[in-house]
């Protein structure tokens, strides 16, 4: 068993059971299931229509399932929000509506959650205090040198990586991931999926949709592929070469 | 220990304390630069060379410096002064660190540029005025108290209406607000009202009107630039039924004259309500937990939902500020002019907008400074005034306000593109 696996052991995170969604008829997800380890990075891929956002939707609490269950550390949950999901410890980072590009870096790390004093006034010190700290933990984010930083300045892969950095310190236990590579250069991309790997060592999980196919086996413990709205492959890495996923995922 | 630094602090040498400052803040930030230019400052010239080991002593001692940088290591900075050292010359101070990376960023997200402009724009009004007095009367009182006066009014507008377009909307109906909230006002007095009861009255309409503003743009989602061009018309009519279209009147003496129209010194009443305001809103968005969300819910609604920030609330907020400050405005207005005209103040949405454009406010939202609004309305004041005092007729004024917006609008545009803003 490789080193990988063995972390990929962890308690059960999130369960999900049959989930089935239909617009006007035509269905989007039928009776997916899907389980997700503490720690375990997932790779979802497939096919554009083959349902993954929807997917991405249901686990993210946007979009909500037709019928199916959904657990979270061994609990029957209903999400009717992005808000309610990162209640339990979802983090989704969509390439676009992560963060506030007219904002500092350190302003969007606290967006929501400032931190404050009496009144509402804003601990700004402590925010920046914590950012820099936060900056100089991160892999993939080094350039970045300082805090006050417009976010709209930084490049794709820093920003992917501040919006990972803010879920990882508000201590969300699933990252989701929607082609967070898609506009990187591929030093970006190695750069920040060696920074997801290094997650994986504090327990956090990911679910990374993505295209990427070489650099997501490096990093994912398991793959799952979905295939008009229904799971088509789920295997570990173990049991799934590199050439073999690529062959399926062409296929598809 | 009345050690020199003391005595100097003491006494108010401003460059010493200046220098003290600077020290602690080092020590909260992230560590010492070693190798980074130092800041530079005088020595007082009255300060032998001596002296300067017993200042670094005592700065060691107030501040708890604990790190020296590179080229003087050892805690408190060398025990003698530099070599080069002359008292009264400007020099480094290797101890102390050059203007912090942060900073550096913070200023460039300032309105630093436009104040650099403005000033420049004033010395050289001032200086033509000077020479050509008697073409170009840019330097007689009357010229300076009326800009005094102009000012704040449109001002006050402006930052209420770059709140809101921070926060990714628009107020047309300012102009409408402005006249409404005021004359009823006025009546209310007319009628034998207590003024500050009957202001705050006033206060409270132009919040409502924000209020509706808002909650009709959020509820039906529609674009508020269409809500409030439909509500400019509304409160105009409203002026109309309630007061009918006579100009009225309003003449007041007494405290609450004193506090909307008097003056300290030159200075107007307004001036001071503009300064404050000013303040107010920017502890409001930049120090203030509410300013955050105001940036976030206009830079990208999306991604400040998704954090939990309610994006109604938010936006609400903004629509209530903006027509609260209209109102103050006009209310500031009926007892400087003392008439209030119904069908006037067409022309200050666009102004205001205007203002808050040159003041780098970005019309898409998510970010803008009240200096930048503020000092947009002076200078679309000065452009006004500097056409006048050259003999422009008055209707080529709006023609070019409009075109001053559409460059400035432009430019930031492509300063934004090249990512130098």
């Amino acid at each position: 068993m490789t080193p990988e696996a063995s972390e990929a052991n962890g308690p059960v995170l999130l369960d999900l059971r049959d989930i089935s969604k239909a617009y006007g008829g035509s269905p989007a997800l039928d009776k997916v299931s899907l389980t997700v380890r503490g720690g375990e990075v997932v790779g979802l891929l497939g096919d554009n229509g083959a349902g993954k956002s929807t997917l991405v939707g249901v686990i993210s609490g946007v979009v909500q399932p037709d019928s199916g269950s959904l657990r979270w550390e061994g609990k029957q949950v209903s999400m009717r929000s992005r808000i309610e999901s990162a209640e339990l410890g979802i983090e989704t980072i969509f390439q676009d509506s992560a963060l506030v590009r007219s904002m500092s870096v350190s302003r969007n790390m606290f967006m929501g959650r400032e931190l404050v004093g009496r009144f509402g006034f804003l601990k700004q010190r402590a925010m920046r205090d914590a950012s820099t700290e936060i900056l100089g933990t991160v892999v993939g984010i080094r350039g970045v040198d300082s805090p006050e930083r417009l976010v709209g300045g930084l490049s794709g892969g820093q920003q992917q990586a501040v919006a990972i950095a803010r879920a990882v310190y508000f201590k969300r236990k699933l990252l989701i991931l929607d082609e967070p590579t898609s506009a990187l250069a591929a030093r970006a991309t190695a750069a920040l999926f060696e920074y997801i790997a290094s997650l994986r060592k504090d327990g956090l999980s990911s679910i990374l949709v993505t295209h990427d196919l070489y650099d997501a086996y490096q990093i994912c413990d398991r793959f799952v592929i979905l295939e008009r709205g229904q799971v088509a492959l789920n295997a570990t890495r173990d049991e799934l070469a590199l050439d073999e996923l690529i062959r399926i995922v062409c296929r598809g | 220990m009345t050690s020199a630094l003391c005595r100097l602090v003491a006494r108010g040498e401003r460059t010493v304390r200046f220098a003290a400052q600077a020290l602690a803040k080092r020590t909260c930030a992230s560590g010492p630069r070693p190798g980074r230019k130092g800041l530079i400052w005088t020595w007082p010239r009255f300060m032998g060379k001596n002296d300067w080991g017993d200042v670094m002593t005592s700065v060691k001692e107030q501040l708890v410096l604990g790190e020296g940088s590179e080229a003087h290591s050892g805690a408190g900075g060398p025990a003698t002064a530099p070599s080069g050292f002359l008292p009264g010359r400007f020099m480094h101070l290797p101890l102390v660190r050059h203007i912090s990376v942060h900073q550096r960023y913070r200023l460039r997200q300032s309105a630093l540029d436009l104040t650099v402009l403005f000033l420049l724009i004033q010395v050289g009004s001032v200086v033509a005025g000077s020479v050509w007095s008697t073409s170009f009367a840019y330097t007689i009182s009357a010229n300076i108290l009326t800009a005094l006066e102009a000012i704040p009014l449109l001002g006050i507008t402006a930052i209420g209406v770059g709140v809101l377009m921070v926060a990714g909307e628009f107020d047309l109906s300012v102009g409408s607000n402005f006249i409404f909230s005021s004359i009823v006002m006025a009546m209310l007095i007319g009628q034998g009202w207590d003024p500050f009861v009957a202001a705050l009255f006033g206060l409270a309409i132009g919040a409502g009107i924000g209020l509706l503003n808002g909650l009709i743009t959020l509820w039906l989602r529609i674009p508020s630039l269409i809500t409030t061009l439909g509500t400019t018309g509304i409160w105009a009519a409203a002026t109309l039924f309630v007061h009918g279209a006579a100009s009225q009147t309003f003449n007041l003496s007494g405290p609450f004259a004193t506090l909307t129209s008097g003056t300290i010194g030159v200075f107007p009443a307004e001036m001071f309500w503009m300064l404050g305001l000013a303040v107010a809103t920017w502890a409001l968005l930049q120090r203030h937990r509410l300013g955050n969300h105001l940036f976030a819910v206009g830079g990208n609604a999306k991604a400040a939902n998704a954090t939990g920030i309610s994006v109604r609330r938010t936006k609400l907020f903004a629509f209530v500020f903006a027509g609260t400050l209209a109102a103050l405005a006009g209310i500031l207005a009926a007892t400087r002019v003392a008439t209030i005209t119904p069908g006037g103040e067409t022309d200050l949405p666009l102004q205001a907008i205007g203002a808050c454009v040159i003041g780098g406010t970005a019309l898409m939202g998510g970010s803008g400074t009240v200096l930048g609004m503020a000092l947009g309305a002076a200078l679309l004041y000065w452009i006004e005034d500097v056409l006048l005092l050259l003999g422009a007729p008055g209707f080529y004024l709006d023609a070019f306000v409009g075109a001053l917006i559409i460059v400035a609008a432009a430019l930031y545009g492509v300063a934004k593109q090249r990512r130098v803003l």
